[in-house]
């Protein structure tokens, strides 16, 4: 029999094509595979509500979204933590992850096990009702916090994050500082800046330079590091670069600047993404396409056992181009 | 109409190799070495890179050179910056080129 049903049956049986990115991690055209090391990081994405809808976020996260974790599996990521001594790091973010209703009871309780907990903050959530003490519990349990700053000018930050967005900010760096962040001791604060735009970042150590420089001088505020994280051309950023008719111009920019030297830095061969819902990813990036874990693999948090995991193929896709740009790009910033 | 500057264009700039493979080939090696770091950074150049793209009014290189100072870190305040810089240069070399005139003045009138 020939015509076209049998054709688009045949078409429908075979492997989806292999992305670009796929193949350039292969040789001569043919599809390569990252594979994972051990899992050392739950880095856990407790919903997408933010008090903030900044433009390029990924998460598309914002005041009007409902996503929450649910009790069950809060209760499933503090179960895999405290069965996995290896999972040495409870990378928490969102949206704001502060404002689900058990982030304070998740971190202290992840503390209590003994983990390093990082949490990914906007500065802006202590201006929240109710948040103000932020600066001080993030201090009573140590946590290591990474906080938002796309650029340390006034219009760069509020064309990105909203207006007024960096001199709240300034003022959450400044009740940090006074926390006892900042100071280079113990209680880390590291900024996190990404550009306004559809560009890669500067090289880490330069913009962390100027912009220890500019936030001393004009606001005394200081801070310990500086990461750089390239935009990912998906979510609410990938339609802006639509909108504008930049979407095929960034994703060649990136692709241009491939690194294979960042391959073995990449955050995904270290860490594994909990949804909100559950469903695990091979990273944040991954989560809001929703891809899942490999086939085969176990796909939720709940009595999962982390050791399955370890050296298992991470599912890429051209967005992935966006880690591998220039000097990387990771939740810990620049890879090479 | 066709434009005589398009966007576009920037990414053919290498095919007018094809005239003279050799002459495209030096020029090649002496803008790379040019603007590799020295004892000026990587965005020191750049920035003389826009300032002088400014002042020759090449959009192909202020388009270029704007992409390469925001990937440098910087911002449409620090090109503002850059190009008053340059234009107020430019302000002074047009001024400066009064003295001609001031001399033949000199040299001429009683």
């Amino acid at each position: 029999m020939t015509g076209p049903v049998p054709r688009l049956l045949r078409v429908l049986r075979e492997e989806p094509a292999p992305s670009r990115f796929a193949r350039r991690l292969g040789s001569g055209g043919a599809a390569g595979e990252l594979r994972a090391a051990e899992v050392r990081t739950l880095q856990v994405n407790v919903g997408k509500r933010c008090n903030q809808a900044c433009r390029h976020c990924h998460v598309d996260a914002s005041p009007t979204r409902t996503e929450v974790m649910p009790d069950d599996v809060l209760d499933a990521c503090l179960d895999v933590l405290e069965r996995h001594p290896g999972l040495a790091t409870l990378d928490v973010t969102g949206g704001a992850p502060e404002l689900h209703p058990r982030f304070r009871e998740l971190v202290a309780r992840a503390r209590g096990l003994g983990r390093a907990v990082i949490v990914r903050h906007n500065l802006t959530v202590q201006f929240e009702p109710g948040h103000a003490g932020l600066p001080a519990f993030f201090a009573a349990h140590g946590c290591e916090v990474v906080c938002s700053l796309p650029h340390y000018t006034e219009d760069a930050t509020d064309r990105q994050r909203g207006r007024g967005v960096y001199d709240k900010s300034v003022e959450g760096l400044r009740r940090l500082n006074a926390a006892g962040y900042g100071r280079g001791g113990g209680l880390v604060l590291t900024l996190v800046a990404n550009p306004v735009g559809a560009f890669l970042p500067p090289k880490q150590e330069d913009l962390e330079r100027d912009t220890r420089e500019y936030l001393a001088a004009r606001h005394g505020v200081g801070f310990d590091r500086l990461i750089t994280i390239t935009n990912m051309p998906i979510a609410r950023f990938g339609d802006w670069l639509r909108r504008v008719g930049r979407h095929d111009e960034y994703m060649q920019r990136l692709e241009a600047a491939y690194n294979e030297a960042t391959l073995d830095g990449l955050m995904c061969r270290s860490l594994l993404s909990v949804e909100w819902n559950g469903r695990l990813h091979d990273c944040d990036f991954n989560q809001m396409l929703e891809m899942g874990l490999a086939h085969g693999l176990p796909q939720r948090v709940h009595g999962l056992d982390v050791r399955a995991l370890a050296g298992r193929e991470i599912l890429v896709g051209d967005h992935c181009f966006g880690c591998t740009a220039g000097a990387g790009s990771s939740c810990g910033g620049a890879i090479a | 109409m066709t434009a005589y500057f398009d966007d576009k264009d920037l990414a053919h700039f290498g095919d007018l190799k094809r005239h003279n493979p050799e002459l495209w080939a030096m020029f090649e090696r002496y803008y790379a070495a040019a603007f590799e770091p020295g004892l000026l950074t990587k965005r020191e150049k750049v920035l003389i890179g826009f300032a002088v793209a400014q002042a020759s009014q090449c959009p192909y290189c202020i388009d270029s050179y704007t992409q390469q100072a925001l990937e440098q870190g910087m911002t449409m305040q620090h090109l503002a910056e850059a190009m008053h810089a340059a234009a107020s240069l430019k302000a002074g070399i047009t001024l400066a080129h009064g003295l001609v005139a001031h001399n033949v003045d000199k040299k001429v009138s009683m």
